[in-house]
């Protein structure tokens, strides 16, 4: 009897699997892929190298000058007068690029995380939440919230012409009642959308006329408008369309454009570069977590999850978002290379880093000119670094786009 | 159809109008005051307020409340941004702030070069970019696969300005083939036509023109064509993929076509249709102007333009030439939409 339990103890230990987490079947399934592995090496090493650079290698790039050795051609051994060999050659004012190169690093891992924090801070929970109410029902207070929000907006219209900021408070609160009072004259639909336009019509217009008579004309009839906006109240699907419309103005201008121009009125720096970077981001992350959400949100999990009534943040961030990471993982893996490009570009158009900061891009741009005197060391080396850093995120993310994917699983 | 295409055309008007009120909002917010700068610092205050007066920069941006609380109420619509926007409808885009031509007029000059260095850029990456994906899936884990994914990883991550500097000192510095910058060279006239210097000089059969301006246009061209071709090959490859696993395409070997006709006639028709897109984004961007292709290589396109307008702050120029931007951006995603309904009959647009 005892050995018969044994036995079959042993079939099911073997017919179950080993447990392992998701991530670390991810993990498993990217150390075996080569050229992932390759990317997640290079990666390693330019990360180490920038932080370790910019935390154990001093260099200070306001006093680094020294016009006896400028222009060198790279070599390994010790020059005479010199104290150190200049493995990249120095640039043209007489600074080892080597060490530019490596300090370099730092600037563009910065960078890209800021950068790639920004997009995926303000476009990835823009995402999640156009994609989360255009396909959920809003509950009570979040409709009333974001009537509010959208009486009390289109109210400040009137409000701005008229000088009243009260108007702001009169028109939110009609759009909050509008959706706790929805029983109001709903035996007849027109009567409820006469009753409301009328309010409007007269928050607006009784307000306006206090200050002067065509103000009040003009007041009562953007009152009227927002009373018959706020006599249907509206749905998700509305936000999610406003923000993916606003999405849309920022895809049609070409990225690299919209960040110069967002520098030249920022001013140039790095910082500014960062931000910049990261706004031009913004719609590629909120289109991706709208997508993602809108495709997990039939799924049989979230339903019961919503059947069971949980909470709607709760749904959110414990069930959706953990399972809309995978292409947001990639995405930003992606979006660290892409950054670092474009910040190069700007530092190379002269408005990313202010010189003599080491940044690749301001680097190639600085000794360009001086390509026809035979300096191909002082570009060469900076546009391999940004080569080298960009393809190991690229390679990296691609690898983990099939470590990640969940058709793969067994 | 075209009940699809008028909505599409409608849905794009709020996008226009937004981006508009961008294009203005950002002259607003950008330092500096266009009638100094159009003055120059040292003007006296009496001119700046006439020149001030005559651009109607002293009225409200948005809306003028001022007048309307005095009683008039068409005053009220007497703004900025509202006298932008009518000039906008009859296609008037102002003009230069330090040269005081016309941008529509420079336009005419400037667009026909980028056109021309976008057609070229986009010539080469689709000649190369789909034979080579189709080639690549077909021999799937092959030498030739993994060199071509590689070699498209790459070419997403070369910036392209280095590979620019990198041709110039290769081709121009050192072998001196091939000339650095510019469309022709000086003494060389190609009588304009269509304002492409390729095409024009082809058509009245001017052999050294066309050499020439070839010569110019090869460089900047193929640098631009690097990532547009790295993304076409990846797309093509990986939507091959996908097709190339379909029962019929089994079916269609299985009968004993040749591999050629599975690949050209059954497969790469059913894959085309992401390619498409991917093509279509991407001659957007190149149409849109290569900033930094065009800055390396003082190609004078609207790319190059743009950028000096940014720096000289010559901001009518600015808004200009990015509106004219955002426009064939929202066309040309308008076209690959509608190619679509072309390509793929199954898709309908009610």
């Amino acid at each position: 009897m005892t050995e018969i339990i044994s036995e079959s103890d042993v079939l099911t230990d073997f017919a179950v699997r080993e447990h392992r987490s998701l991530w670390l079947d991810a993990w498993r399934r990217l150390i075996s892929n080569r050229t992932a592995m390759l990317g997640l090496v290079v990666v390693t090493i330019f990360i180490l190298s920038a932080v370790g650079a910019h935390f154990f290698w001093t260099y200070d790039a306001k006093t680094d000058l020294d016009y006896s050795s400028k222009l060198l051609a790279p070599t390994l051994r010790v020059s005479e007068g010199s104290t150190e060999a200049h493995w990249f050659g120095t640039d043209k004012l007489g600074r080892d690029i080597f060490r530019r190169v490596v300090h370099g690093g730092w600037n563009s891992l910065r960078v890209g995380l800021v950068a790639v924090a920004i997009s995926l801070a303000v476009g990835g929970l823009l995402g999640l939440l156009a994609g989360f109410f255009e396909s959920t029902e809003l509950n009570k207070w979040e409709s009333a919230g974001f009537m509010a929000l959208v009486a009390g907006g289109l109210g400040a219209l009137p409000a701005w012409i008229a000088r009243q900021n009260l108007q702001i408070v009169l028109f939110a609160l009609l759009g909050v009642v509008s959706v706790l009072r929805p029983a109001w004259f709903t035996g007849k639909k027109w009567l409820r959308t006469a009753a409301f336009a009328g309010l409007g019509l007269l928050i607006g217009g009784l307000s306006g006329l206090w200050v002067a008579p065509a103000v009040g004309l003009v007041c009562a009839v953007t009152g009227l408008a927002i009373g018959l906006v706020t006599a249907k109240p509206l749905n998700g699907k509305l936000f999610s369309d406003i923000v993916m419309r606003v999405m849309d103005v920022i895809l049609s201008f070409p990225s690299y454009l919209l960040a110069i121009a967002i520098v030249a009125f920022l001013g140039p720096g790095l910082e500014k570069g960062m931000i910049a970077i990261g706004v031009v981001g913004i719609p590629i992350y909120a289109r991706l977590a709208r997508s993602a959400v809108l495709s997990v949100t039939q799924k049989e999990y979230i339903l019961a999850a919503q059947s069971v009534g949980e909470a709607h943040g709760r749904i959110l961030f414990r069930h959706i978002v953990p399972n809309i990471l995978s292409p947001i993982i990639v995405q930003a893996t992606m979006g660290l290379a892409n950054a670092i490009l474009s910040a190069a570009a700007l530092g190379f158009l002269g408005l990313g880093a202010i010189p003599p900061e080491p940044e690749w891009g301001a680097m190639l741009g600085d000794s360009y000119k001086y390509l026809s005197s035979g300096a191909w060391w002082a570009v060469l080396y900076p546009g391999l670094a940004i080569m080298f850093s960009v393809l190991g995120f690229n390679l990296l993310g691609d690898g983990l786009r099939d470590a990640l994917d969940p058709k793969m699983r067994v | 159809m075209g009940r699809y295409i008028l909505r599409r055309l409608i849905s794009v008007i709020p996008t226009l109008i937004g981006v508009t009120l961008v294009i203005f909002m950002f002259q607003r917010l950008i330092p500096g005051d266009p009638a100094v700068a159009m003055l120059g610092e040292h003007a006296s205050t009496e001119n700046v307020a006439r020149i001030r007066e005559q651009l109607g920069l002293d009225k409200p941006p948005f809306l003028n409340r001022d007048a309307l609380a005095e009683g008039d109420l068409a005053g009220f619509f007497d703004s900025q941004y509202v006298r932008y926007f009518g000039r906008l409808l009859q296609f008037d885009l102002g003009e230069s702030i330090h040269r005081r031509i016309p941008i529509a007029e420079t336009l005419k000059e400037r667009f026909p070069a980028t056109v021309e260095l976008a057609l070229l850029a986009m010539a080469i990456s689709l000649l190369i970019g789909i034979p080579v994906g189709i080639l690549s899936a077909s021999r799937r884990n092959s030498v030739l696969d993994s060199t071509t994914m590689i070699g498209s990883l790459i070419g997403v991550s070369v910036p392209i300005f280095w590979l620019g500097i990198m041709e110039i000192m290769l081709f121009a510095v050192l072998l001196k083939w091939l000339p650095s910058g510019s469309r022709l060279s000086t003494g060389i006239v190609i009588e304009p036509i269509t304002n492409l210097l390729l095409l024009d000089s082809l058509l009245t059969g001017n052999w050294a023109g066309f050499w020439d301006a070839f010569k110019h246009i090869i460089m900047p061209a193929v640098s631009l064509a690097t990532i547009p071709t790295a993304i076409i090959t990846r797309m093509t490859r990986s939507s091959m993929l996908d097709v190339l696993q379909e029962d019929y395409i089994r079916t269609a070997s299985a009968k004993g076509l040749s591999e050629k006709v599975v690949l050209f006639r059954h497969a790469l028709k059913n894959a085309f249709l992401p390619v498409i897109t991917i093509i279509g984004i991407q001659a957007g961007s190149l149409l849109a102007g290569a900033v930094l292709t065009e800055t390396i290589f003082s190609w004078p396109g609207i790319g190059k333009w743009v950028y000096d307008s940014i720096l000289g702050r010559d901001y009518p120029i600015v808004q200009g030439v990015t509106l004219l931007i955002a426009v064939i951006f929202l066309v040309v995603n308008l076209l690959v939409d509608l190619s679509y309904g072309v390509l793929d009959p199954r898709i309908s647009y009610d």
